[in-house]
């Protein structure tokens, strides 16, 4: 489907005013998710922003105008595998069963009941939003927190620069599951997106996983008008960079030929606003090697061709 | 024709659950339970039952997906014991919050510390408020009808919750004995395939289930669950009296009592060391000592009433436990028992006895000994008495 028709032609199953932050990247990708999947879904929204913004509404008066639950925080993988296992059986393999789950309940404690359902090659769409942190509790730092971010529990002070660790990188762990369709998602890119999702939906040979990059304006101390733009700098910048994995082979989706300075996404973010420029550059040397080691993999798709 | 084989407690919670035709089988391994798993992954391999299996990476995942299952409409079941029942707890407490049916063998295991692997009623006693309707079996036959029984109670519009079918780790899981197994027709009759209504996960009949619920509607659904334990009384009555129709076997529904008519003393008992303590009401008539037994067959919910009916007649009971409830220095039942009577208003002489934990064997002569102690206690009648440990 054309882009524009996309948006012309689908139906927004989501509800007007759900109480997300101005600016939420997530509520945005949840709507664009939705409009393409259409009301053929089973949707799966743990505790998180998106459950906390209502969409596990009220049978359509709120919330999404498809069927909707809210998992544990821990076990979303696992429930949606039994719906999914359920509507296999009953020979209604059209149902679609799709998380929309936040990156403290696909990298930490849901990550096991993910990693068991990529293994045993369940049939369920995951989408991880992944805005960094336990955002709509203020902001607690997650597996996925970058590096040096300033969150309620890696507060920066005398002794603190914040997390000291960097993010785990959750899409590259899922297409080492060998997950029968893995691929990262910007806001900003809104063609590879659908085109990513309409590939997703027509998955039938395993899990598929996809990992949005969701720019949080409340979080990270942003104004909220700024989402997009900070988005496309994350991947100009190769700090999110765009790619897919389906057969055992890594594609980049979208080819970064000069690659922005890290310091001018990170300098617009109040939550590295204490970083060194020692720092920062530490930060860029982590995107560099990051950088090579997906080049290196796009090319092992080549030279492992038959 | 029914069959005759010679079953360990754990092949007859597989064939149980088999005769039953769930839709969605999850589990995963843990001593005592695990050759349940593997009897159903077994039996789906040699293509006689159709369930599917799902081999999850824990016990929290098991609940999860058949929780996940059954809200899209199918039967379920799973198995486990001790440290997996602590690991599902909380899918386990939300399969009957959101009012889940389905059935799930638990065979008994004490929790660690000290680390052990062995038989006791601790894992399931330690959640007893989460929800669950518990049966406590006596022996293997019980362990297949009770599951059968099980989905019949559970799936009842006036009850919609989960059962456990809890048996003993090791006494009851690997001791084989004879088992009866009724024909597939007659169970299929007697349990017709399960219709979900109140709570579905389906494109065609959207709904949100669980959304953010404020406390004066989660007030009501509580005392909805509350009220829906208290039916569950009879319906358990009834379904067994039912199943007593079809099969020719019935058990007396929550509680059996055995020699109770004109006994002065009682003792009560839950789960397999019931065969040990009615051997000893045998050996106490045969000396003339007038010792009845009562077994709680249902934990949750508590029969009241029938234990209060039970002990009208008696002058002082003892209740028998291989669980403690670490608050009171007592077994856990023994509080229970106590709570039923003194919300009548009653008292009556009474010893707690904490034995079989973690494997320890609860003898004939432990239960002789204890009927003497209560036999005594009848004649010198006291209300503090200290817990005696059979050890």
């Amino acid at each position: 489907m054309k882009l524009s028709d996309v948006f012309w032609e689908t139906e927004d199953l989501v509800s007007p005013g759900l109480s997300a932050c101005p600016g939420c990247a997530a509520e945005l990708s949840l709507r664009t998710v939705l409009r393409i999947l259409g009301p053929d879904t089973i949707l799966g929204i743990p505790p998180g922003c998106m459950a906390g913004a209502g969409a596990v509404g009220w049978n359509r008066l709120s919330g999404v105008k498809v069927p909707v639950t809210i998992p544990l925080l821990d076990n979303t993988a696992s429930l949606l595998s039994g719906i999914r296992r359920y509507y296999l059986r009953q020979g209604r393999k059209n149902v679609k069963v799709v998380a929309f789950a936040g990156d403290g309940a696909t990298a930490d404690a849901g990550f096991q009941a993910l990693s068991g359902a990529a293994e045993r090659g369940e049939n369920i769409i995951y989408i991880c939003y992944d805005n960094e942190g336990y955002m709509n509790t203020g902001f607690q730092r997650s597996s996925t927190t970058s590096k040096g971010s300033n969150t309620s529990t890696t507060p920066v002070g005398q002794l603190s620069q914040g997390k000291t660790q960097h993010k785990k990188d959750m899409p590259l762990l899922m297409a080492l599951h060998d997950a029968a369709y893995v691929a990262t998602i910007s806001p900003a890119y809104t063609q590879d997106f659908v085109s990513k999702v309409e590939k997703a939906a027509v998955v039938r040979n395993g899990l598929v996983y996809l990992h949005v990059f969701s720019p949080c304006p409340t979080g990270w101390h942003f104004p909220p008008e700024d989402t997009i733009s900070i988005a496309r700098l994350a991947v100009q910048t190769n700090f999110f960079p765009l790619w897919e994995y389906e057969n055992g082979r890594f594609r980049q989706t979208l080819a970064v030929s000069q690659p922005k300075p890290l310091a001018e996404l990170i300098r617009r973010l109040g939550k590295f606003h204490h970083l060194t420029e020692a720092e920062i550059a530490d930060m860029q040397d982590w995107v560099n090697h990051k950088t090579e080691l997906l080049t290196r993999l796009f090319a092992a798709r080549e030279d492992l061709a038959p | 024709m029914a069959r005759i084989e010679a079953l360990t407690g754990n092949e007859s919670a597989a064939r149980g659950a088999a005769l039953c035709r769930p839709d969605i089988i999850a589990a995963y391994p843990i001593t005592p339970q695990s050759s349940v798993v593997e009897n159903l992954a077994r039996m789906r391999a040699n293509g006689e039952i159709d369930a599917e299996m799902v081999e999850v990476e824990s016990e929290h995942s098991a609940m999860s997906v058949v929780q996940g299952a059954a809200l899209a409409g199918a039967r379920t079941f799973t198995a486990t014991s001790a440290q997996g029942l602590a690991l599902m707890y909380e899918p386990y407490f939300r399969m009957s919050t959101l009012r889940l049916p389905m059935v799930m063998a638990l065979a008994g295991r004490e929790m660690t510390s000290p680390e052990t692997i062995w038989g006791g009623q601790q894992d399931s006693i330690s959640v007893r408020e989460a929800g669950w309707i518990q049966f406590y079996v006596e022996d293997n036959q019980e362990i297949l009808d009770i599951i059968i029984q099980g989905y019949k109670v559970a799936e009842n519009e006036q009850v919609l919750l989960p059962v456990n079918v809890c048996y003993d780790g090791f006494y009851l899981s690997h001791l084989i004995e004879r088992v009866e197994i009724p024909d597939q027709e007659l169970v299929d009759q007697f349990l017709p395939p399960r219709r979900a209504e109140h709570v579905i996960l389906d494109p065609q009949r959207p709904m949100a289930v669980d959304p953010m619920t404020p406390g004066h509607l989660l007030m009501k659904y509580r005392r909805d669950h509350l009220e829906a334990m208290q039916a569950a009384l009879a319906v358990i009555d009834a379904v067994d009296a039912e199943f007593g129709r079809f099969f020719g076997r019935r058990y007396g529904g929550t509680i059996e009592t055995y020699r109770l008519d004109d006994a002065e003393v009682a003792l009560i008992t839950i789960g397999s060391t019931t065969g040990a303590g009615k051997e000893a009401v045998d050996h106490c008539r045969a000396q003339g000592k007038k010792v009845g037994l009562i077994k709680v067959r249902v934990l949750r919910p508590f029969p009241e009433q029938r234990i209060r009916q039970a002990l009208r007649n008696v002058r002082a009971f003892g209740v028998i436990d291989r669980s403690v409830s670490f608050g009171w220095n007592t077994g856990a039942l023994y509080q229970e028992v106590l709570a039923a009577l003194g919300r009548s208003g009653w008292a009556l002489p009474s010893i707690s006895f904490i034995g079989g934990l973690g494997g320890a064997d609860i003898t004939l002569d432990h239960m002789l000994a204890a009927a003497e102690q209560v036999l005594a206690l009848a004649e010198n009648p006291r209300y503090d008495s200290p817990t005696i440990w059979l050890d």
